[in-house]
């Protein structure tokens, strides 16, 4: 079942991986050209960003040094979103999509233990999101030598490896609410307003006071606060989003053995 | 020898919605069973609770002797479902191989052969088969495995007459080997050439289940006798079982109740030409059956 999911996911695999390897080559590439003009970057000129702007892209301090480039471009918000949107897509492709046009009906006559195609469906999209991390990752590092950025490779493993946890997260949470409820644009409307609201709170509302306790919840905390490019891995915080899937696949596993499907 | 189905007080309620209620069925070993009813009847969820596909709101039922839960049983069933789903740009055929390894092995050989035989194409990709053929790829999945019992919903939707023909050829064979199927329809017309017996459900309940030998037995017949002379009304007065009789000259028409044995033998002292007896009409009874529940 683990190979028949790949087999399902292998053509949006190559296409997510194709495009967020082109975004991360042209991104990181153009940094080599931007330093070698400094206004670009400058405080005065990034000052003329609206301050929105700005919170949302993490405050972008640092824009002009390698490391603060590389994760206000790359690591505070459109990757982890591509990330995100494409576990999303694998996610609900493992139960509500087919149980949506029809396809898990036979599916689940097969002589396999319900639980157990569950398990082979969060196995398979673990190790889809393990092979787009890889690759990507060796994107990034590939341009980061050929331009020599000097950002270590360290720190971008660390940082990448925070993108496949914040995707594995996000990935999951899709699949347990197709596997609860067999429904694809409920899940997912789960994930938008928890992925949209947990990176507010952690931006544009990480000082209000009355929101700013909702971090806990949220897994951009777990991703971006560590501040792995910056400091290696925050491994308490990689814990949390990596038990958090974990416990959602298990919830995904006991929720999918006890309800009726297709109805 | 344990029943292939024994379901006993199964209900399926979808929130307020009935969709079953109080089924006491017994499917024996060997047996074809049609299963018949209109749209929404309960067939479809009848067939679902048999494979554990939903859970029943009340009742029990096993399948080949085991608790629907089981999974490790349904090796040992066909299934074919009423609405099939095949999608993709997977090629049948791939996806067929796939379905014989989790059912535990089939081998290549055994899909062409029923590939050929229902006349499949299995190099096209599962989204780009017309209705006809994915109703045949489901077919060749239902049998490829030779379960022990056949769950086949609707199946003869989609398939023209020569391959219904072939169809109920293997439907025919299952039976021969002694195995069991279950096939449901609308249409009596559809099942009652193949089946053993014939079960009608009608608004969420069994409302009869007849032996179908014994319904032809009891089904009215027109019947029509031409003699070579004129022959007298008296002689064919008051048999048993004959309505409607009409004398004219050297022919004589009239419908039988049940078996056709006296009206013969009347007949016989005559020197009788030529005869025509209508095939008895099921439907009309099935019908009948319809309307009282209603």
């Amino acid at each position: 079942m683990i190979t028949k999911t790949l087999g399902e996911y292998r053509r949006a695999l190559i296409g997510w991986t194709v495009g967020i390897s082109l975004f991360l080559t042209m991104y990181i590439s153009i940094y080599g050209s931007m330093r070698e003009d400094p206004e670009t970057l400058s405080k005065q000129a990034l000052a003329k960003a609206p301050g929105a702007l700005r919170d949302i892209l993490g405050g972008m301090e640092d824009i002009a040094t390698a490391t603060g480039y590389l994760q206000t471009v790359v690591y505070q918000l459109l990757v982890p979103l591509m990330f995100i949107v494409c576990a999303m897509i694998l996610g609900n492709r493992a139960i509500a999509q087919p149980e949506e046009s029809g396809t898990l009906e036979l599916t689940v006559t097969l002589p396999i233990d319900r639980k157990r195609l569950v398990l082979d469906r969060f196995v398979g999209l673990l190790i889809a999101l393990l092979t787009i991390t890889a690759i990507t990752f060796l994107v990034v590092v590939g341009v980061a030598r050929s331009i020599d950025l000097g950002v270590g490779v360290d720190r971008i493993l660390a940082a990448h490896t925070g993108v496949f946890l914040l995707a594995l997260f996000f990935g999951t949470l899709t699949l347990t609410v197709g596997a609860m409820t067999g429904r694809k644009a409920l899940a997912m409307t789960v994930v938008g307003v928890w992925g949209i609201a947990g990176y507010m709170v952690i931006t544009v509302g990480r000082n209000v006071d009355a929101i700013s306790w909702l971090k806990w919840v949220s897994p951009f905390h777990y991703y971006a606060e560590g501040r792995p490019l910056y400091q290696g891995f925050p491994l308490g915080d990689y814990l949390v989003l990596a038990g958090a899937a974990a416990v959602l696949a298990l919830t995904a596993v006991l929720a999918f053995d006890r309800r009726d499907v297709g109805v | 020898m344990t029943a292939v189905v024994e379901a006993e007080g199964l209900t399926k309620y979808y929130g307020e919605r009935r969709g079953l209620e109080d089924l006491t069925l017994d499917i024996r070993p060997g047996e074809v069973f049609g299963y018949l009813g209109p749209n929404g009847a309960g067939k479809t969820t009848t067939i679902r609770l048999l494979l554990d596909v939903i859970r029943p709101t009340r009742g029990s039922v096993r399948v080949l002797g085991a608790d629907s839960r089981e999974h490790g049983v349904r090796s040992r069933i066909g299934y074919l479902p009423g609405e099939l789903v095949l999608e993709g740009r997977e090629k049948a055929r791939d996806y067929l191989r796939f379905l014989g390894r989790i059912r535990g092995g089939v081998p290549s050989a055994r899909i062409e052969e029923l590939a050929e035989r229902l006349d499949a194409d299995l190099s096209v990709q599962m989204r780009k088969l017309s209705k006809g053929n994915k109703q045949k790829v489901g077919l060749v999945q239902a049998f490829m495995h030779e379960p022990e019992f056949l769950i086949l919903d609707e199946p003869t939707s989609g398939l023209d007459p020569l391959l219904q023909r072939e169809f109920l050829a293997m439907v025919r064979e299952v039976r021969r080997s002694g195995r069991t199927v279950l096939m449901s329809s609308h249409v009596l017309a559809e099942v009652e050439q193949v089946s053993d017996r014939v079960g009608i459900v009608r608004e969420g309940r069994l409302v009869a289940v007849e032996n179908v030998a014994a319904l032809r037995e009891k089904a009215v017949r027109r019947v029509e006798f031409h003699f070579d002379a004129p022959v007298p009304p008296e002689a064919f007065a008051a048999l048993p079982g004959v309505r409607d009789l009409k004398v004219e000259g050297a022919a004589l028409s009239c419908t039988i109740d049940g078996r056709p044995d006296a009206l013969i033998k009347a007949a016989a002292r005559f020197t009788v030409v030529h005869m025509v007896s209508a095939e008895p009409d099921l439907e009309e009874i099935f019908l009948t059956y319809y309307s009282e529940v209603s």
